[in-house]
């Protein structure tokens, strides 16, 4: 009798060991999770999307972004005179840039927060999310970086913070600041999990408001989905941008078919002759690639309201859109290394007539998207966490 | 009592023994496949790019620095006079010489094995196939042909530089794609021609045997494009042809044979 006992106590203990071993485990508390934000393709755009893994798009993320975007004390500062933030210089009226009218960058060429020039001009802030090839005019940033602190836009917004000719300061001042602003912490809760404000999800923040900064509605996207007719100039101009008989600006600069506007690749356009000694430039394409064939070569940059995002160049040696087409059209200087896509360069440019060149600037000009430079998603916020 | 209690426990144990751990495999697939690489040689030897080394059939001194071109409908002739389409997946490849990852195409498709007498492909794509917007994504977006001069994308990008006839190092850009008739040149277009042209690789029987990954290697031999049937000569068509059909029909009628293939 004992022993049968046992043996239907074994029994009965065996079973209940298997069910449980094949039971659901003890429920764990749900990880944070924030609101998904999902970035809808606009017609004719690319469907990758350039959106690192370990900074998913959230719409409190992306909120938090556009606060710290604004707010001067991002600078790890809070004294009036030493506020800088990312608009400072990106000023959405000029397509995120700072534009040739600003008051303090005189031409639009800026300088950070002691005086130190920034050493190239500023990049329009456009449609990043779809920007594969690397940021900057030369491309460091970039997932072909072996640094994995140099990838993508959450690196610039360090950069931003530390650079001499930005905002000079420094990342531990930084957060210790944005910690002590009463409302943050709780934001960065809302968008990462944690009230603890790191440089980190500073970065991945500032990043996710610049994915969302899409231009696409401008004249010619709505020419593109069938809903304006472009004028007769506009047209011409249309057509010379996307010919090899006419200006041939499209192998670099998007059309139709890339309505971004830019490859994104760079370019030895055939401004200079001179690359090395005193002319060098240690920030151009061929000090990341190390391949001779881009001695000054440069990001071929988004043509989207590019009328407001001058001055031009890397160097921003042209203050006018028409200055641009007057260099493309009688002033290429040869060099061993000018792209072959510039076929026009032994005739020193492509010779548009004054009637060519009204048309053609006529065309770019409907790459002017009101609704992006003035979309209030995008602009300062009402009030930062502290005010009331 | 006690033996039901211990004989239903056994058979509850051998019962979640056996059916916890074990599927019953399923009998193996049996599948063939091939890998098509891309390689580019200019007279038999491996191309050198950037480099003014080498000189046409018209005695043009010429260096390439980048080629990009598509190929479709790649055909698998079988001896029994079946043919295999490659379109699983994708039948369309891209091949970009900055691009090492598009120089092998590992094809999805499941070929029967056999004996194969040749292969075929189209270079570019034929007219029903060569859609705008097909591409939204880059590197292939790159290659769209504008709207102006017949839509689509390109079929070849061939970017280099020659020495022309006044010693001036000029960029080229041979590119092939839609061509155009013109009323009057060059605003005015009447027609288009579609320039994509069926390439049969010489030499390219093969015998695809049960379960195994046969590798095959597309040659582009870069200085067949200037060669025969016309010898095309850079001092006559210049550096760009998008908008000269006569020149891009050159270079087609030339691109028949740029292709050889390696086992």
């Amino acid at each position: 009798m004992k022993f049968n006992n046992q043996i239907k106590y074994l029994s009965i203990s065996i079973i209940l060991l298997l069910i449980i071993s094949c039971g659901e485990d003890k429920p764990e508390p749900e990880p944070f999770q924030a609101t998904p934000y999902q970035i809808e393709i606009p017609y004719g755009f690319p469907t990758i999307l350039n959106i690192p893994e370990d900074n998913p798009m959230t719409v409190e993320g992306i909120e938090l972004g556009r606060l710290l975007f604004y707010d001067g004390r991002m600078s790890g500062r809070t004294h009036p005179d030493s506020l800088m933030s990312c608009a400072t210089c990106h000023i959405q009226a000029n397509s995120f840039e700072c534009g040739v009218n600003h008051p303090e960058y005189i031409g639009g060429f800026t300088h950070g927060i002691t005086g130190k020039p920034t050493p190239h001009v500023m990049l329009p802030m456009i449609n990043l999310v779809w920007n594969s090839y690397g940021y900057l005019w030369n491309g460091i940033i970039s997932k072909d970086n072996p640094n994995p602190n140099f990838k993508n836009i959450e690196a610039l917004v360090w950069m931003g913070i530390v650079a001499e000719h930005e905002m000079n300061s420094d990342t531990n001042l930084a957060k210790e600041v944005i910690q002590n602003i009463p409302g943050y912490p709780e934001l960065f809760k809302k968008a990462f999990g944690s009230e603890t404000v790191t440089v980190k999800n500073m970065n991945r923040a500032i990043a996710q408001f610049v994915r969302t900064l899409i231009s696409a509605n401008s004249k010619f996207d709505k020419y593109m989905r069938g809903e304006v007719q472009l004028t007769q100039s506009e047209l011409s101009g249309f057509v010379l941008f996307t010919t090899e008989e006419g200006a041939d600006c499209f192998h670099c600069h998007g059309g139709f078919g890339n309505p971004l506007f830019t490859t994104h690749l760079y370019y030895n356009n055939g401004k200079d002759s001179l690359f090395t000694g005193e002319y060098e430039d240690p920030r151009d394409r061929y000090h990341v690639s190390d391949d001779p064939m881009d001695l000054g070569a440069y990001k071929a940059t988004t043509l989207r309201n590019i009328e407001l995002t001058g001055p031009y160049m890397h160097d921003g040696r042209f203050a006018t859109l028409d200055d641009v087409i007057n260099f493309y059209s009688h002033d290429l200087v040869w060099s061993p290394y000018v792209n072959p896509l510039m076929h026009h360069i032994n005739d020193q440019g492509v010779q548009l007539t004054p009637q060519e060149k009204a048309n053609l600037k006529a065309f770019i000009q409907t790459l002017r998207d009101e609704e992006f430079l003035t979309n209030p998603d995008f602009g300062p916020p009402e009030k930062f966490p502290d005010e009331k | 009592m006690s033996k039901n209690i211990i004989n239903t426990t056994l058979l509850i144990l051998v019962f979640f023994t056996f059916f916890s751990c074990n599927e019953k495999p399923d009998p193996p697939e049996i599948e063939q496949h091939i890998i098509i690489n891309f390689d580019f040689k200019n007279n038999g030897e491996d191309q050198n790019f950037d480099t003014m080394m080498y000189i046409n059939e018209a005695g043009n001194h010429y260096m390439v620095n980048e080629i990009q071109f598509f190929i479709s409908d790649v055909i698998l002739h079988n001896s029994n006079g079946s043919e295999f389409l490659i379109d699983d997946w994708k039948e369309i490849h891209y091949v970009d010489t900055d691009i090492p990852t598009s120089h092998k195409w590992e094809v999805f498709d499941n070929i029967p094995a056999g004996e194969y007498e040749n292969i075929s492909f189209t270079f570019g794509f034929i007219e029903e196939k060569n859609h705008s917007f097909m591409f939204p994504n880059p590197p292939e977006r790159d290659m769209f042909w504008p709207e102006f001069l017949g839509g689509g994308y390109h079929y070849l990008k061939l970017n280099g530089k020659w020495l022309d006839e006044n010693q001036q190092i000029s960029p080229f850009d041979f590119h092939m794609g839609i061509g155009q008739i013109y009323y009057s040149y060059p605003d005015s277009i009447i027609d288009f021609v579609h320039n994509a042209y069926k390439v049969v690789l010489p030499n390219s029987s093969f015998e695809l045997q049960e379960n195994t990954t046969k590798s095959i290697s597309f040659i582009m031999n870069i200085e067949k494009w200037f060669e025969s049937p016309h010898i095309y000569d850079h001092n006559i068509w210049k550096g760009y042809i998008m908008q000269n059909q006569e020149a891009m029909n050159v270079a087609c009628e030339n691109g028949h044979d740029v292709f050889t293939v390696k086992f």
